[in-house]
């Protein structure tokens, strides 16, 4: 992989929003089982602000796009799910603050900064079923590999599997914990949403490198 | 009973701003809306006195935006429906009502409300606003044992503090004075609610959750969360004969105790039923000693035409109860 620039940063937030709205519905779906039934039209219409907040700024740095991307999805989308997908976002900026172009080492640091801070703000861990586990298994799985293409991959199914596990758990954190156990058999909507996040920019990079080859 | 599917609504993205819309029109002597959709008093508080802000997903009307005005909240900033609003407009409802002594931002304890709040106060702190503190508030017993009580969930019974707190910050008391108030209305202050009906989203028109005809569920949160006990439905009496025990016994409120007492239509109940639960309530607080200082009945928090209520109650001493008699002119709560 060739170094990341900010036109790859919003071409990646790109392909997140077309296959977040693409899932649009089926995430409406899961959060009707576990919450009140909107997380697929609040979180795609939240990537949609944070495309045009992103086309808006003047020649933008990769921690601008990522603190823009952070203040739509808090702001324009609201409850838990602003505040943690938004954190995700947030704590990543530091980590990549002041540099114009990202290598892996970079990349893996974003994305352990952005899972150590939606750990710590939503005061969850692997089995709670919560976003984190589909987010914690891709971002460990992201940086166990070198090789970039292979790192999405490895993110992206390791994201899906995680966010399969979650059917079988009795949520610990957010409104679905007060479900209990009539919460088995659903998949958590957050962890789908990783899920789809990983998978987009999987299949981002490997056209991307079909393309150039 | 089922929930409503069909709702006299135009565009299903516009609910709030519609709502607020004609909420500040119908109360323009009360509130006053701004641009970005912030409810704000009518006329401000004097300067100097700690300013009460709370952030909270619409749909629960009357709150809180009908709890604005004096003492009462200084702003209230309305999310979307069922969904606490995110950072920035909390920032921006913490600066529209700084008085210069300091603002209190009121969180009932929902994921959403604690996380933005948290955000929002980072936010603050990065801008260099330093006098500005928020208070976790809690009452269901249904949503934590006892003992892990910060657990629980913010219900009616935060109705309680919403009116002390409020009289509190009319006076002179400093930040931390009003948050330690909060605390006490909080720790004294315990409720539990029950449906028989589901109700469906304004902005999805989906059912919340499904709930047979001849069942009730009791434990049940402001947002159609399902909650700890469903059986077939009871009568009045033998209602309140399951849920005023636990409320006691975890307080726990004991013979001699005075206390202020919520019955709160989460939509579609009638006050005749209100009214002949709350019989029983009287009889049952009588046969234990326990002396009701007021009562308030009706719809104070909803969860759209969810059929049901919540029974909440909350020690008093001389400081609270003169609290509660102190004038309070909000949209849709009112002391003379």
């Amino acid at each position: 992989m060739n170094d990341i620039g900010p036109e790859d940063l919003i071409a990646m937030l790109t392909a997140i929003a077309a296959r977040i709205a693409e899932g649009r519905d089926r995430l409406n779906r899961l959060d009707a089982a576990l919450g009140d039934g909107d997380h697929g039209a609040s979180i795609s219409a939240a990537f949609d602000l944070a495309l045009a907040e992103v086309a808006a700024l003047p020649d933008p740095r990769p921690s601008d796009i990522w603190l823009a991307t952070a203040r739509s999805l808090m702001n324009g989308m609201g409850g838990a799910s602003g505040a943690l997908f938004g954190t995700l976002f947030l704590k990543g900026v530091a980590a990549i603050h002041g540099k114009e172009r990202l290598v892996k080492t970079d990349l893996d640091q974003l994305w352990a900064a952005g899972l150590a801070g939606v750990k710590a703000r939503g005061k969850a861990a692997i089995g709670d079923k919560t976003m984190v586990d589909a987010l914690e298994p891709a971002v460990l799985a992201f940086a166990a590999i070198d090789d970039a293409a292979a790192a999405w991959r490895a993110a992206a199914d390791a994201a899906a599997t995680g966010a399969a596990s979650t059917a079988e758990l009795i949520a610990r954190q957010g409104r679905a914990k007060f479900l209990g156990e009539r919460g088995i058999g659903h998949q958590d909507p957050g962890a789908t949403t990783i899920a789809l996040m990983f998978e987009a920019l999987d299949c981002y990079w490997r056209q991307m490198k079909n393309g150039k080859t | 009973m089922s929930a409503r599917l069909h709702k006299l609504i135009d565009q299903p993205d516009n609910v709030v701003s519609d709502m607020l819309a004609g909420f500040g029109a119908a109360y323009s002597d009360t509130v006053r809306l701004t641009d970005d959709g912030l409810v704000l008093r009518a006329a401000p508080k004097a300067p100097g006195k700690v300013a009460l802000v709370i952030g909270c997903g619409s749909g629960h009307e009357p709150a809180m935006i009908g709890w604005v005005g004096p003492g009462l909240f200084d702003v209230n900033i309305a999310g979307e429906i069922f969904t606490a609003p995110g950072p920035e407009r909390i920032v921006q409802g913490i600066k529209a009502a700084d008085r210069g002594a300091g603002v209190l931002v009121c969180v009932s304890h929902h994921a959403g409300d604690l996380l933005n709040a948290e955000l929002a106060l980072e936010l603050c702190a990065l801008e260099g606003l330093s006098n500005v503190d928020m208070v976790l508030l809690y009452d269901d017993i249904s949503s934590a044992p006892k003992g892990r009580e910060p657990e629980r969930r913010g219900t009616a019974g935060l109705f309680f503090v919403w009116k002390l707190l409020g009289a509190f910050c009319e006076g002179d008391g400093d930040l931390a004075a009003a948050k330690a108030l909060a605390e006490k209305v909080r720790d004294n202050t315990r409720s539990l609610a029950m449906s028989l009906s589901s109700c469906a989203s304004p902005v999805t028109g989906q059912v919340m959750f499904e709930l047979p005809d001849g069942e009730m569920e009791i434990g049940m949160g402001l947002h159609g969360e399902m909650g700890m006990g469903r059986q077939k439905a009871l009568g009045a009496s033998e209602t309140i004969d399951l849920m005023l025990p636990p409320i006691l016994e975890d307080l726990p409120f004991q013979a001699g105790d005075e206390v202020l007492v919520l019955l709160n239509n989460s939509g579609s109940m009638t006050l005749m039923e209100l009214f002949i639960l709350y019989k029983r309530v009287a009889e049952k607080l009588a046969a234990a000693g326990i002396n009701v200082y007021k009562s308030w009945i009706g719809p104070y928090a909803t969860t759209q035409e969810m059929a049901g209520f919540a029974l909440s109650l909350c020690r008093v001493d001389d400081q609270l109860k003169a609290l509660w008699d102190a004038p309070a002119n909000g949209a849709y709560m009112k002391q003379l």
